[in-house]
């Protein structure tokens, strides 16, 4: 590990041995990984390596089927999706979902934190400082002229911009992109980019970016873990990874 | 009071239409004092103001209202289309019976009733609620079905096939009004769900339940208590119209055409949408009152032909032909489902 | 024990008849995605033109069969052509609320045509093959079975041998490349509901003397067709047997051992059972025509 680091700082998120099975087909093997606060990582790896698969154990759409996933020293290795979002993880998807028939504020506003909240609670209409929180991230990534339109309506740059607000609108501390820039014009990458290191920097946000775009990686992370056939194959920065005889046989094959 | 705007909300996206919301909050006004005013100003020849024909209609047009909107809780906001939904009536109009058979009043039996329902719906929503589409409305029709046997099969309980009886009752203003602020507080309180974060995360669910649910929905609660408040008020409905109608028995309480009325007013209303159920409620009501029932044998089979039509030819419902005016942004649980037939095309 | 014989006896013969009652369901949903909830309805035409014929001309009931499968052919495939085909391939939510409407239709004109009294048609194949003290076959009810097994059979050597069934199950497995490759989608669709309509019309026959017949009678046939195909899997005949016989037996012992109430708790237990089944097996017990065919949000 060429990455020097505080021993005392404990990892944000922290697997150990994660492995998911679909049949006889291992989709993740046995692969450990960590992301530290505020720090930002890459998960690369051909297609079918079996990135989107972690990120659905993960988010805890798919079981684990052995190992364990801590988060914040919170073992997560079997709670409910939402619990898992309560706890300050949240998540942007390869395929898009956004509420489609709702308004990019309503969507926004739907994706707020429920942390601690009863339904009582939720009876009441929107609190002014969600709906101005709303506003602010939708000014910050650039959508308030599409504010009271329907997600629906939006292009497919926009929309990943919107699920990134969604995102952040429960202001989690770790944020899972899947693809957050494919299908995407260049010049939307570059804020998309520049939005990201934005709320790394000055708010703390800790990323793990599955990206299949190389530049975006080496822009953004310190850290890159290259997965294939489910197993880890490399670990370190998006420099040494590149040159990594392993992953440039992977990537261009034999 | 809390029925008016609250200043610390700008009003939800839509600006510009203050005056149109004025005018229509206007006429819904007039229109409620008029509703409030008939019993004093009818005059039926032959019939004092108790035995009163009219009200005793309108009365059946109020718990329709009630009804529908109840149904389109679950089924036009969650998307979760209930095919049993009566099943709740049937245990409000069982419990608030039963109840009054052991000498109980009948303000706390129709409570009771009521609870029961809510009680019920905890029971078989659990499973339920997990089944998706088809499953969920089979499984739905099949709970409705179950029940009815069951009532008629726990004669020591229910009366069994022979049906109670309850002590007659003939006081139709007492039922109008009722009916009618029963209907008023369940729209009032779809109107407030619809506004609420609530009833956001109910559409979240309906438009996208697994990102929902990653996004920090809890949505097995949201569905349930949405299941549950539309238990409580159709339970409601259940035991008013059991003591009203001062007799019950299996077939006449578990009819499936029960719900089927709910689901074609919904639709004919505009799903998902607040108006739209007590609009479509009023509407095929007063049409049947008015012109089927000079054709009594055809007018279940002119239902059958009209909800074939409204699904194949309006499936937005009125509120869906009339635009976005009532301020919500949903009349379209449909469009998914008709995978962009109501005219928007799906990209 | 006999008690026990006795019920094995009964409900594999009901279990025969719900299998083949239930294929024109399970077939329609897997080849068309349309869940047709007019299917007890249909049954109970079949089983009025039966009793129709048996009354008014003093026809066998069984071989009322040469009317009613042709008759119930040509209603299937015109009202594919006229009214379902708007709704193939769509969700199923319109599907559902489409053939809800029908059976309302249905069941209302059947209650203007004859009444809402209970019908049975008079088989002369009747009484019991005694084969001890209290174990006794009814003969009805073994033709009954006999014809299921018939209707299985051939509809799963049309399915697998003949160039129409292939093109079915190509339709049903995928549309698209179906059409690429030159098959009239819409008229195998027409075809396809025609059949099964027949089917459906023919097991109104063989229920017509053995149950009494109502108009309103078809819900409940319609849930036990649902519970099949989410035992069987969508349009699997060998699922759909394992399937019926499993509710048969299931309803049988019911019928037996806890009805000193009512034959109707078997209702309630079939459903429970399709309850169970479809919150831990949603894809089914045995395999099925499809296998894309998932539980979808609507």
């Amino acid at each position: 590990m060429t990455v020097v680091r505080d021993p005392s700082v404990k990892p944000l998120l922290e697997g150990r041995g994660v492995t998911k099975r679909f049949g006889g087909l291992v989709a993740v093997q046995s692969v450990d990984f960590a992301v530290y606060p505020q720090e930002m990582v890459g998960l690369i790896g051909p297609n079918g390596s079996g990135k989107t698969t972690l990120f659905d154990c993960l988010s805890r759409v798919q079981s684990i089927d052995e190992g364990r996933v801590l988060f914040k020293g919170i073992d997560i290795t079997s709670k409910k999706p939402h619990s898992v979002a309560h706890l300050g993880m949240a998540r942007t998807f390869q395929v898009i979902r956004v509420y489609r028939k709702l308004t990019v504020l309503e969507n926004m506003l739907v994706s707020r934190q429920w942390r601690g909240e009863t339904i009582w609670s939720q009876l009441r209409p929107s609190q002014a400082d969600t709906e101005e929180r709303a506003r602010e991230l939708i000014n910050f990534l650039s959508l308030e002229h599409l504010t009271l339109e329907p997600a629906g309506t939006l292009s497919g740059g926009q929309r990943r911009l919107l699920e990134l607000g969604m995102a952040l609108m429960p202001d989690p501390d770790l944020i899972l992109l899947d693809e957050a820039a494919s299908g995407v014009n260049p010049t939307l990458v570059e804020t998309i980019k520049d939005r990201i290191r934005r709320l790394n920097e000055e708010r703390g946000k800790a990323f793990l970016i599955v990206e299949h775009d190389m530049r975006f990686i080496s822009d953004l992370c310190t850290r890159v873990y290259v997965l294939n056939y489910g197993e880890k194959l490399a670990e370190g920065t998006p420099e040494e990874v590149m040159e990594d005889e392993a992953v440039i046989e992977a990537y261009f094959g034999t | 009071m809390s029925t008016t705007v609250t200043p610390t909300r700008p009003p939800a996206p839509v600006a510009p239409v203050s005056r149109a919301r004025w005018v229509r909050r206007i006429v819904l006004l007039v229109l409620v004092i008029a509703l409030f005013l008939i019993p004093a100003i009818t005059r039926i020849e032959g019939q004092t103001l108790v035995s009163n024909s009219l009200l005793f209609r309108f009365t059946q047009m109020f718990m329709l209202i009630t009804l529908a909107s109840d149904w389109n809780l679950t089924g036009g906001f969650t998307g979760y289309v209930d095919f049993g939904h009566a099943v709740f009536f049937g245990v409000g109009a069982y419990g608030t019976g039963i109840l009054m058979g052991h000498g109980w009043a009948f303000p706390p039996a129709l409570f009771a009733g009521a609870v029961f329902a809510v009680v019920f719906a905890y029971m078989i929503g659990f499973p339920t609620l997990r089944l998706r589409g088809p499953y969920f409305s089979i499984a739905m029709l099949g709970t409705f079905v179950a029940m009815r046997e069951i009532v008629r099969v726990s004669k020591g309980i229910t009366g069994g096939g022979v049906g109670l009886t309850l002590p007659p009752y003939l006081n139709r203003p007492l039922f109008y009004y009722l009916t009618l602020i029963l209907a008023i507080i369940v729209v009032g309180v779809m109107w407030w769900i619809r506004r609420s974060e609530f009833g956001a995360s109910l559409i979240a669910i309906r438009e996208d339940e697994v990102g929902a649910e990653m996004r920090g929905i809890r949505t097995t609660l949201h569905k349930i208590t949405a299941f549950a408040i539309a238990a409580f008020f159709t339970g409601l409905v259940g035991g008013l119209w059991a003591y009203q109608n001062t007799f019950i028995d299996p077939d006449l309480v578990f009819i499936e055409s029960r719900t089927v009325e709910l689901v074609m007013m919904s639709m004919l209303g505009g799903l998902g949408t607040v108006a739209g159920p007590p609009l479509g409620a009023a509407t095929i009501y007063w049409m049947r009152d008015v012109v089927w029932k000079n054709f009594a044998d055809y007018h279940l089979l002119a239902e059958g032909a009209i909800l074939i039509g409204i699904v194949l030819f309006v499936p937005a419902g009125i509120m869906g032909a009339l635009g976005d005016r009532s301020g919500t942004s949903i009349q379209r649980v449909w469009k998914r489902w008709m995978g962009g037939a109501a005219g928007e095309g799906e990209p | 024990m006999s008690e026990f014989v006795q019920a094995v006896i009964n409900g594999v013969m009901l279990g025969g008849f719900y299998a083949a009652m239930m294929l024109g369901f399970s077939v329609i949903w897997g080849v068309m995605h349309v869940i047709n909830l007019a299917h007890g309805e249909f049954i109970m035409v079949g089983a009025y033109l039966t009793w129709f014929l048996n009354k008014e001309y003093g026809w066998e009931p069984f071989a009322a069969i040469i009317v009613v499968a042709p008759v119930m052919f040509l209603l299937g495939y015109v009202l594919q052509k006229v009214l379902i085909n708007r709704v193939v391939d769509r969700p199923h939510l319109v599907s559902l609320l489409v053939t809800f409407g029908l059976s309302i239709i249905i069941a209302n004109v059947l209650k203007l045509v004859f009444t809402a009294d209970s019908r049975i048609t008079e088989s002369s194949a009747t009484g019991f093959w005694t084969v001890s003290e209290d174990i006794t076959i009814p003969i009805t009810k073994s033709v009954v079975l006999a014809l299921a097994l018939v209707i299985m059979i051939s509809l799963y050597l049309f399915l697998q041998r003949t160039k129409t069934g292939k093109s079915i199950r190509a339709a049903a497995q995928n549309k698209q490349a179906a059409r690429i490759v030159g098959i009239d989608i819409d008229k195998i669709y027409a075809i396809t509901f025609g059949i099964c309509i027949a089917i459906t019309g023919v097991a109104g026959t063989m229920i017509s003397p053995i149950q009494a017949i109502a108009p309103f009678q078809g819900p409940p046939l319609t849930l036990r067709a649902f519970t099949i195909t989410a035992l069987a899997g969508l349009g699997s005949i060998p699922g759909a047997l394992m399937g019926g016989l499993t509710l048969g037996l299931l309803e049988s012992f019911i019928g037996i051992y806890v009805d000193k109430i009512g034959t109707n708790l078997a209702i309630v237990a079939s459903f429970a059972l399709l309850v169970v089944i479809l919150v831990t097996r949603p894809q089914g017990l045995f395999g099925g025509l499809r296998t894309d065919e998932e539980p979808q949000p609507l």
